[in-house]
């Protein structure tokens, strides 16, 4: 199968001097789930600002569904950000806006013109937006403030909001670090299920390690900007641990976390 | 009482602080009273001539009896009171669009914000005052041109306060919809605009607050409105419709400072 994304020897400074990713190559196809951990400071949310050119690359090549991320302007590149669902760990939700409203703004790539200023959307979108917020558990809150929700629910409204993109990728960056546990089995769970669903590829950026390991079909690991483990959950045994996070330094897992498991 | 150095040195720099800045406070306002060769005492000395000018002169208030006077002064608090909303909201509308290209998170030119942010700054420190009579000597008087001075001045005060506003605004909500492939517009409609409106609101409605103020001043110098009706009467010696002109004035001021309050309180703002 086609890669959705490749990395080809990406490498990427930025203007203080920080050497954030050196020398990346990777292959990413549709029904991936990815893992991507490593230390603070490794460049994990680097690797995914990357994808959507949110910020350029210093050297390589960044390849989006065929496409070199770095030759293209306006239009275009906006095309490609369509194609790629974000999720961050800060939700970056429209506080003042409702759910429906902050869920429905992934179509706005879509829409062009005046009806994309005003927010005219279709009604099959609409329908679908509601469909898709009550399969989330979220029928109840459509209409209240995004700013008002839970943390687990506020990250649900930005999945549902990636997903209407109709992306064909899903990256997410540390989507459980401000998450109790149980919200972040809730938004693991869904972010697995969606990608299935719908034959997506999944990159997530983790901190927990036992997470990455229940849910990834795929663990890649990273050290002050380098890739220096790449393969399935079984393979990642002590020694890679070591040369993802140092001798002495893997993180512990947390009781809760190891009960994920499944 | 404790002897001085038994507290601790902070607090003994703070009093030496206060004492000296007292100290320079009182030199500075004698010096300046000295410049202005004015003591501010002898209003309350040999200022009789003063205070027979206000008691007899001003007091009390008049309503012009001659026919069609008091309309005259009526449509004037109109004329200043619609001058006043015009020129406010006009700006506003304006500020919006400049404010976007003033703040380096928004503006898609992020390096031409300075150059933006200081030519409002530029013209705000010039007061509407100002403007109204620079404005006056190239286009002749006249309401229209007391609009202008007005909409001059706010628009470069809202720029700065809506472009404050924006930069206050956390950055994560718009680089989602940058993530999306929203263009430019899009983000500014669904992004900014509802997280700022509530402060842009709040904005409008103190600049609507000094616009009132302003323009029965700018209407003094040539601006029209009520100003330059009450200036009519001073020249004319006619203190008592004068004073019950102020009144008036003031009256238009209280009741659109407790508008605006009522409607800060009811937008909860
Ligand atoms: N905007 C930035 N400007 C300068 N340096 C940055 C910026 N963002 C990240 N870095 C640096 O790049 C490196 C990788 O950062 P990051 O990708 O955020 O790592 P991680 O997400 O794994 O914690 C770090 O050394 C960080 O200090
Ligand atoms: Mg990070």
């Amino acid at each position: 199968m086609q890669p959705i994304l490749s990395f080809r020897n990406v490498s990427k400074r930025y203007a203080n001097g920080a050497h954030a990713l050196e020398d990346i190559t990777l292959d990413i196809r549709p029904g991936e789930f990815v893992s991507v951990i490593g230390p603070s400071g490794s460049g994990k949310s680097t690797l995914l600002r990357l994808v959507n050119r949110l910020i350029p690359a210093t050297s390589g090549h960044v390849i989006l569904d065929g496409r070199d991320m770095a030759r293209l302007r306006g239009a275009d590149l906006r095309a490609q950000r369509r194609k790629v669902g974000m999720v961050f760990q800060n939700y970056n939700l429209v506080h003042r806006l409702s759910v429906f409203q902050n869920a429905l703004h992934g179509r706005l790539g879509h829409l062009g013109g005046l009806r994309g200023l005003l927010g005219l959307y279709a009604e099959a979108d609409k329908r679908r937006a509601f469909d898709l917020l009550v399969s989330l558990g979220l029928g109840a809150f459509c209409y209240a403030r995004a700013g008002e929700l839970s943390g687990g629910q506020k990250q649900r409204v930005g999945i549902a909001r990636a997903i209407m993109q109709d992306p064909k990728i899903l990256l997410c960056d540390e989507p459980i670090a401000s998450l109790d546990p149980a919200s972040a089995k809730t938004i693991m769970e869904t972010l697995r299920d969606e990608t299935r669903r719908r034959n997506l590829a999944c990159v997530v950026n983790l901190h927990q390690l036992d997470v990455a390991r229940a849910y990834s079909t795929r663990i890649v690991g990273l050290r002050q900007g380098r890739l220096v483990f790449d393969g399935a959950p079984d393979a990642l045994d002590a020694a890679a641990l070591a040369r993802i996070y140092g001798p002495g330094h893997v993180p512990a897992a947390a009781p809760e976390e190891a009960a994920h498991a499944s | 009482m404790p002897p001085d150095r038994a507290l601790p040195e902070a607090v003994r720099a703070e009093r030496r602080a206060y004492a000296l800045f007292f100290g320079a406070l009182l030199l500075v306002v004698a010096l300046c009273t000295w410049g202005v060769a004015f003591n501010p005492f002898e209003l309350f000395g040999k200022g009789d001539a003063f205070w027979t000018f206000l008691s007899e002169d001003f007091w009390p208030p008049r309503i012009p009896q001659r026919e069609g006077r008091l309309e005259a002064i009526l449509a004037g608090i109109g004329v200043t009171f619609a001058m006043a909303v015009a020129s406010a909201t006009v700006a506003a509308v304006l500020a919006f669009l400049v404010a976007l290209f003033a703040s380096e998170r928004v503006s898609p030119f992020p390096r031409l914000a300075p150059l933006v942010r200081g030519a409002a700054t530029f013209v705000r420190n010039i007061p509407a005052l100002v403007w109204a009579f620079i404005l006056f000597s190239s286009l002749g008087i006249g309401t229209g041109v007391g609009f202008v001075a007005l909409t001059l001045s706010s628009l470069a005060f809202l720029v700065r306060a809506f472009a404050e506003t924006m930069e206050d605004l956390s950055q994560d909500g718009l680089e989602s919809l940058l993530a999306i492939g929203a263009t430019f517009p899009q983000r500014v409609a669904h992004g900014i605009l509802p997280s700022c409106l509530g402060g842009f609101v709040s904005w409008y409605l103190y600049s609507l607050e000094v616009n009132i103020r302003a323009s029965a001043v700018v209407g003094m110098v040539g601006g029209g409105g009520i100003g330059l009706v009450l200036f009519s009467y001073i020249k004319a010696f006619n203190y008592h419709v004068a004073f019950f002109i102020i009144l008036l004035i003031a009256a238009l001021v209280i009741a659109v400072d407790w508008m605006t309050g009522r409607l800060r309180k009811e937008l909860a703002l």
